[in-house]
């Protein structure tokens, strides 16, 4: 089932002798619960194309469609919504709220909606995350491996149909980096989410079903780890 | 770049927009430090100007022998002293030029120094016993010029002849009791009063003391070289209280008072600039950081950091002090627009040295001192947080946010008002700043209602009356005088005394026209206004020991007959005193009733008493035409008062405190205004990043401007409640010192103040959650999170 389409997808900033084209006409698409990455160097355009999926920022021409919905014809407030309910962030600095202890930051994106978290399903998580004793902790009281675990938690709460995950690894030491890995794995394999990853580490590819690579704003293929 | 704190240089452009803020708030302390200091100062300099006017410049007034004043005039401490002494003050002791009591006045020549009000206007002073001075109306009535010979009688019935040299501005007592002055030099005066008294050789002398002079010491020095009596040393209370040389004992708690809100106020520009400097800190942790992780040393980067506040005042205090200059500017103009003659010597563009100085002083030392607890907290920040990642955010909380009572948006905004102790208590110590100053300064508007009382609307400023108040002025003058031209409005007063039968008082009966009853619309306690203007009855002036109620009626009895008068409403009061002595022993109460009522009561139609209002320009001239018209229709035993240099007093004092009074209270709620939106804007932009996380996860701009309000919301509401708790406290204080200590009326629980200032505050919340709500709605996520 196609859960992700990206349709001619251009961004360019500046105008110009400044003008500076991110992306140029990406187009792919990703089936449920396929684990996907993207490589390329610095300044190649893998974070705007991860923003532009996830509708951070705007395109400046092409489509997004998640679910089928087209993300760049709904409203910024129903896109917001449609954001916190359907997509799952994970970012390479955490972005935790500082203010928030473990439990309620994975709680946040639930607690946006005004809902009430099935404790349950909060439970299951902390316990997959390995994070049951800490869940009363600050995040200033984690380590950085524990904190981007507590980001992964946040990103999974709402059942996402996609995660996006920039370079979650990229401010972990390998063991860390290795938990991290297996969680997103597990998302993706026994909760059949869509896992689109940006890292620089070739050897994490390992993992994926699919491994894009962008350069100078254009994306390609280079195919699965099975592959 | 040539050393390290080049950087500051560099930073600061680098970083324009977010110092912009910390300097607005410097900028703003100066302000109303400056602009309150240089509106006390250009206070006191129009209540100088006033009190010099209105009593004179002198220091001390002594009461000795010539033998004793020539001591007086040796000491080392008195720059100069004269000799001044009056005869027929009261104007009842039967001193007459042409028929009309003079107050009779010996001077020294240095004297006019220090009245500078006696101004002569053609002429010149007495030269010898023979000449005298004439004051204005003298010219202007009799046509008295200078060189005529006058003839005074004195009361043991002979006549002394003056030469006139010289004719004198009028002064208001004289001119209320269309009374002459004549100014004699000390020689004339004493072969005056010598054929008086026979004997009296004591003079009162005038002092003014040396500058930097103790003068309270110098005047107990003066009294026990020549055993004066309290009584026999007065002191000019006003000048000497302007001059900080007072120790009246309500003056000492004036002082008290004055010193209490310098202190408040810049406590209140300390916390402004140091709130301001604390976000700014914080906000660059990860700066610092990186500083500290290059190898500069902790004392470094609190040098780095004092250094970059003291940049910031390089332009931040000289625009605090101009704008401070500017609005005390515009406010001494608008005295002088206010009322121009009483202000002419208040220079509109006046420069206050002491308020600059004290903007400087307090701006620098403000800064640095604000800047200490930052510079310490900057030295301290790890070169770990610059290279982690996460600087600036997680080392920020403490507990965690309360989710269970409120929504998570509000719980985070209230979290991040209440998170830190120091900024929670920096910015509401800041917020409720703004009410205490507010709550301590309204007590200065009560002290001036007790102070100054406003020229009524009704206040003439021509006063004409019978005598016996017997209504024998013609009914139709008031509608004569209106077309003569200068009048604005002229109304008459019928006025009779009715015996009350059952306890044998008089009632006071007095006739108002249309204009009288439209004013004292405003001073209508219960019942018809309407009903009296058409004589159905009288309207009962309020008196707290006896007052007529409403819907009863009075038995009183007139010419043999006795009526009934219902009475249809009551007035808190009316702009005149009881009966013609003024006695309300004797006094059943007043009344007040229409013009054909009262002729119904007493058959009569002329007034006792005429008011004439004048247009603002008019002169002299036509004045004197309005007296003349008053004098052929009022016949003799009749009484004119110029009540206009008086009125002009009162107005002036009123206007000048009210300027500066409300001048205050509105520079400390546009303080608190931009206090309260710099404090939220400065919030909001340190939580930029935070906000685009939230924003990245899925929070929508609404919840996002529901947290900043959040957190306005909070500093509000405990700023308000820290105020009030400081601030009413400090209120009753201020209050009981100016207010019930001299005119005895209770402290109350300032609502309408308490309720202003909460208004301004939750206006000023709502107008700092807009401006980063439109910011916050105007950036994308990506702009905001800097991913």
């Amino acid at each position: 089932m196609e859960i992700l389409k990206v349709e001619n997808l251009s961004k360019t900033y500046g105008s110009g002798e400044a003008r500076v084209d991110a992306l140029k006409h990406v187009s792919f698409s990703m089936q449920r619960g396929e684990f996907g990455m993207v490589v390329g160097v610095s300044g190649s355009g893998k974070s705007t194309l991860l923003n532009c999926i996830g509708g951070l920022d705007e395109a400046s021409a092409g489509k997004v469609f998640l679910n089928g919905q087209d993300l760049f014809a709904m409203g910024e407030n129903e896109r917001t919504i449609f954001r916190r309910q359907n997509i799952g962030f994970i970012f390479q600095s955490f972005h935790l709220i500082p203010e928030l202890n473990v439990e309620q930051n994975i709680i946040f994106p639930l607690l946006l909606d005004y809902k009430k978290p099935d404790q349950g399903r909060v439970d299951e998580i902390l316990q997959v995350l390995g994070l049951e004793n800490r869940r009363k902790h600050l995040p200033g009281q984690l380590s950085g491996g524990q904190q981007q675990r507590v980001a992964i938690g946040r990103a999974l709460i709402t059942r996402p149909a996609l995660v996006l995950a920039d370079e979650p690894t990229g401010n972990l030491d390998s063991q860390s980096s290795q938990d991290v890995m297996d969680l997103l794995c597990r998302a993706s394999r026994h909760y059949q989410q869509t896992v689109l990853m940006i890292t620089h580490n070739r050897n994490l590819t390992a993992s994926a079903d699919r491994v894009f690579r962008v350069a100078d704003g254009e994306l390609s293929e280079l195919g699965g780890a099975s592959e | 770049m040539k050393h390290y704190l080049d950087l500051i240089k560099i930073s600061a452009r680098q970083h324009r927009k977010q110092n912009r803020m910390t300097r607005l708030c410097i900028v703003l302390a100066v302000f109303l430090v400056t602009v309150i200091f240089g509106m006390a100062d250009m206070e006191m300099r129009s209540q100088m100007i006033q009190a010099v006017k209105s009593y004179g410049n002198w220091h001390a007034a002594f009461v000795l022998d010539e033998e004793h004043g020539t001591l007086l005039k040796a000491r080392p401490e008195v720059k100069s002293s004269v000799r001044y002494g009056v005869l027929n003050y009261r104007l009842e002791d039967g001193y007459q030029i042409l028929g009309v009591e003079t107050a009779v006045c010996g001077f020294d020549p240095e004297m006019m120094e220090m009245f500078p009000d006696v101004e002569i206007l053609e002429g010149t002073l007495p030269g010898n016993a023979g000449e005298a001075v004439l004051n204005e109306s003298a010219k202007t009535r009799f046509g008295v010029q200078v060189g005529d010979t006058v003839e005074m009688t004195i009361p043991q019935g002979d006549t002394v002849q003056y030469r006139i040299t010289g004719i004198v501005k009028e002064m208001a007592l004289m001119a209320e009791h269309d009374a002459f002055g004549m100014f004699l030099n000390m020689e004339g005066f004493s072969a005056l009063r010598s054929e008086e008294t026979g004997a009296a050789r004591e003079e009162v002398y005038y002092v003014q003391f040396r500058p930097y002079c103790n003068i309270q010491k110098a005047i107990g020095d003066i009294s026990a070289q020549f055993g004066l009596k309290p009584e026999e040393a007065r002191q000019n209370v006003k000048v000497l209280a302007l001059m900080f040389q007072s120790r009246d004992s309500y003056m000492m708690q004036f002082y008290f008072v004055a010193a209490v809100l310098a202190v408040l106020v810049m406590i209140a520009g300390i916390l402004m600039i140091a709130a301001s400097m604390n976000s700014n800190i914080a906000r660059r942790t990860e700066f610092f950081g990186m500083m500290r992780c290059l190898g500069a040393t902790g004392r470094q980067v609190t040098r780095f950091v004092r250094r970059e506040a003291l940049s910031w005042c390089r332009t931040a205090i000289p625009a605090g002090v101009i704008a401070g200059i500017l609005v005390v500017w515009v406010l001494c103009g608008m005295l002088r627009f206010l009322s121009p003659g009483y202000f002419e010597g208040l220079p509109v563009f006046g420069i206050s040295f002491p308020s600059m100085a004290a903007g400087i002083l307090v701006g620098l030392l403000t800064v640095l001192l604000a800047a200490r607890a930052p510079a310490k907290r900057a030295a301290k920040v790890s070169p770990l947080t610059a290279v982690s990642g996460n600087a600036g955010t997680v080392q920020a909380a403490k507990h965690a946010a309360n989710t269970r009572f409120f929504k998570v948006d509000t719980a985070l905004g209230i979290h991040h008002a209440s998170g830190s102790r120091k900024n929670f208590l920096l910015v509401t110590g800041s917020f409720a700043f703004s009410i205490i100053l507010f709550l301590s300064f309204s007590t200065a508007i009560d002290f001036m209602r007790h102070a100054i009382t406003p020229l009524r609307p009704s206040a003439p400023d021509i006063y004409i009356s019978k005598e016996d108040y017997s209504n024998q002025i013609p009914s139709g003058l008031d509608e004569e005088l209106v077309n003569y031209p200068g009048v604005k409005r002229a109304f008459g007063r019928s006025y009779a005394e009715f015996t009350v039968p059952a306890d044998g008082r008089t009632l006071d009966v007095i006739s108002y026209e249309e204009q009288q009853f439209q004013w004292a619309e405003k001073s209508m306690m219960e019942g018809s206004l309407e009903d009296a203007m058409n004589g159905k009855g009288v309207l009962a002036v309020f008196r707290e020991e006896y007052t007529l109620r409403l819907g009863s009626s009075i038995l009183v009895s007139a010419g043999g007959k006795e009526w009934e008068l219902p009475v249809v409403g009551v007035l808190g009061d009316v702009p005149f005193s009881y009966g013609k002595s003024g006695d309300t022993e004797v006094s059943a109460g007043m009344v007040i009733c229409s013009e054909e009522f009262f002729q119904k009561l007493t058959g009569e139609s002329g007034y006792a008493v005429i008011d004439i209002q004048l247009e603002q320009n008019a002169d002299d001239a036509q004045v004197q035409e309005i007296r003349r018209a008053c004098e052929q229709a009022c016949g003799g035993g009749f009484v004119y008062s110029d009540k206009r240099i008086g009125n002009q007093e009162v107005k002036g004092a009123s206007y000048s405190m009210s300027v500066f009074l409300y001048g205050f209270l509105g520079v400390i709620a546009l303080i608190s205004f931009f206090n309260i939106i710099n404090c939220i804007s400065m919030g909001v932009s340190a939580r930029l990043r935070e906000y685009g996380a939230m924003r990245a996860i899925g929070m929508s701009v609404r919840q996002v401007i529901r947290m900043v309000a959040g957190e306005a919301l909070t500093y509000t509401a405990f700023g308000v409640l820290l105020g009030c708790a400081a601030g009413l406290p400090l209120n009753r204080m201020l209050f009981m010192a100016l207010v019930t200590s001299r005119w005895g009326e209770a402290w109350s629980l300032p609502v309408w103040e308490m309720l202003v200032i909460v208004m301004i505050m939750i206006g000023s919340v709502c107008a700092a959650v807009a401006g980063p709500a439109g910011q916050i709605r105007k950036m994308t996520v990506v702009d905001t999170i800097g991913v």
